[in-house]
């Protein structure tokens, strides 16, 4: 009797839990095995993909360094240039070098203004980028399509303002989130035209994001702050609250005395804290006067105080 | 008719061991899964996040890093100058110097060209008083530093002090010889910026251990696997323990601890709950479990939130005798801490934390070690009295060790599809060769600790935290 078969007979005159127990031992050692493997596979295939990122980085940032210094100062593309977008346009066909791509002039567009970041986004429209973001729209994976907006905000691509507008209201809250922002990137204060029927709650950090892309706007023309101050949706009127402060509104000073009144403390209290900020020492004097809630009252003796220690 | 009293206790402890061991191996399969569905949906995402929009808004609020140190002389000046290399645009930095008898302060005065301040606190919750007082920096670059000398009250002492002092809506708290990561704190924040239906209390994240790491100016620039065996085999098991463990538990909103290495708090609640326990040697833990049960007590809607971003880094235990004085208190705090709110227990007015985490806490952190001591002394009974059944024996072995082993690799494989820290070349097969040796090298020891944890508690009440010899990150590193 060899080995094997052995084993086999021990096998079956074992009792039916000691069978059981032996099978799990089994599948135990090839799950083991199994994921040693691939574990390694992983880290090869990792490791691979690494230095295939830093040859393509290497070669794609050379390239599009080549296509800006390549200009003519006309708006015409020189040889050169549509030489550059070609040999891109075909490479790109790869998705790891067409995120290498993306990455790099996405870096570049953090980097540069004006005239060179004009010709970045000219270069992303040529080499056709513009076609695989508008395509990542249609996918059914959220976190594909919030991607895409990102990728379409960050370069400015006006052409799919329709179709990212469809989902301002979207259910997932990371691709309404994206919508929000790519609205707000290029339209400005015009983009924030979502808040006027805006039901699902602004987070503080979205809030942020929102602020930061109005600050880094230039020559923007800022709009009427007030139908939001009124907004039944709470964290859009704590956002416009804000919005008032940093853009020093002071003609809503009689709509923020209306909210003194408002359901929410946070509110009430926030409303406090830009009246200071904006209308100082005097307001809160009358304030104070004119505060009924308890609540209210402590807060706004607690500004006052913060006020005369400053 | 004794014999069969005999046989029926044995069968019933036979029936009780197997039910233990089956439902410890199925909450690992279950959090696994769990953690596996959260690990995916955090990096998805995160893919497209940019947390540089925070660093430069007028409206990102303030943290408040808070640093206890105890006779951290050795590198308290390289320490503190990693935590105010941070790139958050919004915090200070409070050292809590907590009745050093070392040149720790004299060492922070020269340093950073401190001056002592006239300093009025707001006691909200009771500590030590002041020894030398508060120190803030004459010169502007180390503005947002702020040292406090006090009384030795331990460390939960000392960061209520932080607390008291602090005047930021989140608190940071830290162990001083921890390196932070420079972008930390935007992403440790966005939790608790992000929640819009619910409060985020507390958010943890992930410890790393920095043994071996090369650290330059306060910051990390190549992670290495150390070649200490027990340290190596710390990193398999906190790669279990945050990657698999907690990730699994944030989902389910049931975390019950967060690292006392970093951990950031939404203080106003910190503070209604009354800061840290300082009669206990388990404060980071004890402070999650009551802020936890004030919010459910006060039915409030809240998270406890984790994020398993690689931020913090640490120096861990290189010898035997620090580990088990570590575990040890581990112990004795989760001990404490579990009794301490017993009444969490079964609880059902507690929702999920009372009958899900607490339980789950009892059983398989409390109680395991326990557990698994009673049934290793019930095999030598059985040894002795020649009662094996050696096939089902060596079977049972065989199961539990596989399980550990394959639990261990899942970490691994989840590490390397995540963060990917131990890249260079040989780690990988290192940490594989680990993953069959951690239960024999490391589990015992912890077992150990873990039952001199519990000898200590009940006969041993005036030990408290026990010795952490410090040698240093940066000294680690180059040798």
């Amino acid at each position: 009797m060899n080995l094997y078969e052995y084993l086999i007979d021990a096998f079956n005159q074992a009792p039916v839990l000691i069978q059981i127990g032996f099978l799990i031992v089994l599948a135990l050692i090839i799950c083991i095995i199994t994921l040693i493997i691939s574990l390694r596979a992983i880290r090869s295939y990792l490791n691979i993909k690494g230095k295939e990122i830093i040859k393509n980085k290497k070669e794609f940032e050379a390239l599009v360094v080549e296509y800006l210094y390549s200009g003519t100062g006309f708006d015409e593309l020189s040889e050169k240039q549509l030489a550059i977008i070609t040999r891109i346009k075909d490479a790109i066909i790869s998705t790891s070098k067409r995120k290498s791509v993306i990455t790099i002039l996405s870096n570049l567009m953090n980097e540069v203004s004006g005239e060179m970041s004009d010709s970045i986004k000219t270069l992303y429209h040529k080499i056709g980028l513009i076609t695989y973001a508008t395509q990542r729209l249609e996918s059914k994976k959220w976190h594909i399509v919030a991607k895409a907006i990102v990728e379409l905000r960050r370069f400015k691509v006006y052409e799919t303002q329709d179709k990212v507008a469809t989902f301002l209201n979207h259910p997932r809250k990371e691709i309404r989130k994206e919508a929000q922002l790519y609205s707000v990137h290029l339209f400005k204060f015009n983009g924030l035209s979502f808040l006027d029927d805006l039901e699902t709650p602004l987070s503080e950090w979205h809030q942020l994001l929102l602020l930061e892309a109005l600050l880094n706007l230039e020559n923007q023309k800022i709009c009427d702050i007030t139908p939001w101050l009124k907004s039944s949706n709470t964290s859009v009127v704590l956002f416009a609250l804000k919005l008032v402060k940093i853009y020093t509104q002071f003609e809503t000073k009689e709509t923020l005395i209306e909210l003194l009144s408002h359901p929410e403390k946070e509110v009430r209290v926030y409303t406090l804290k830009v009246l200071k900020e904006l209308f100082g020492y005097e307001a809160e004097e009358s304030l104070i006067e004119n505060t009924s809630t308890s609540d209210l009252r402590i807060d706004a003796e607690m500004s006052l105080l913060n006020l005369v220690k400053n | 008719m004794d014999n069969d009293i005999i046989k029926i206790i044995i069968d019933i402890f036979h029936y009780l061991f197997f039910t233990g061991s089956f439902l410890a191996v199925l909450s690992y399969v279950v959090l696994s899964i769990i953690s596996a569905v959260e690990t995916i949906e955090y990096v998805k995402k995160n893919s497209f996040v940019n947390y540089n929009h925070i660093l430069s808004s007028p409206i990102s609020p303030s943290i408040t890093i808070i640093a206890p140190a105890y006779n951290e002389s050795l590198n308290v000046v390289e320490n503190v100058r990693s935590l105010l290399s941070n790139h958050y645009p919004n915090y200070n930095v409070i050292i809590v110097n907590d009745g050093s008898s070392d040149d720790s302060l004299e060492k922070l005065i020269e340093a950073y060209d401190l001056e002592h301040v006239e300093y009025v606190v707001n006691e909200k919750i009771k500590t030590q008083p002041f020894r030398e007082g508060v120190f803030k920096s004459k010169n502007p670059a180390f503005e947002k530093l702020i040292v406090v000398d006090k009384e030795n009250g331990g460390k939960a002492d000392a960061l209520n002090m932080g607390l008291n002092i602090s005047e930021s809506k989140y608190v940071a708290c830290i162990d001083v010889d921890c390196l932070l990561l420079e972008d930390a704190l935007q992403k440790m924040i966005k939790p608790f910026m992000e929640a819009t239906d619910h409060k985020v209390i507390a958010a943890g994240g992930v410890i790393r251990i920095a043994n071996s790491c090369v650290i330059k100016g306060g910051k990390l620039i190549e992670v290495n696997l150390p070649k200490n065996l027990i340290v190596q085999a710390q990193i398999l098991e906190y790669l279990r323990a945050f990657l698999l463990g907690r990730m699994a538990w944030s989902r389910l909103n049931g975390l019950l601890v967060i690292s006392g290495a970093f951990g950031i708090f939404e203080k106003e609640t910190a503070i209604k709950v009354g800061g840290y326990d300082t009669a206990t040697v388990g404060e980071d833990m004890e402070i999650i479990v009551r802020m936890r049960r004030y919010m459910e007590e006060q039915n409030k809607k809240y998270k406890v939130a984790y994020i398993p971003d690689p931020l913090c880094w640490t120096e861990a235990p290189d010898n035997y005798k620090t580990l088990i004085s570590q575990r040890n208190r581990w112990t004795r705090g989760t001990i404490e801490t579990l009794r301490k709110h017993r009444k969490i227990a079964f609880n059902k007015n507690y929702g999920k934390f009372g009958l899900l985490s607490y339980p789950y806490w009892l059983f398989f952190e409390r109680l395991a070690p326990v557990v698994e001591v009673t049934g290793i002394i019930y095999f030598g009974i059985l040894i002795a009295f020649n009662l094996v059944h050696w096939q089902y024996a060596v079977l049972f072995i065989a199961l539990a060790y596989l399980f550990s082993v394959l639990f261990s690799i899942v970490a691994l494989y989840s590490e390397e599809l995540t963060y990917n820290q131990y890249k260079k070349k040989g780690a990988g097969y290192k940490l594989i060769l680990l993953c069959f040796i951690e239960p024999i090298i490391l589990h015992p020891i912890v077992l150990y600790a873990a039952i001199r944890g519990n000898i200590d508690y009940y006969f041993n009440k005036k030990k408290k935290w026990g010795a952490m010899e410090r040698k240093g990150m940066t000294a680690a590193e180059t040798s």
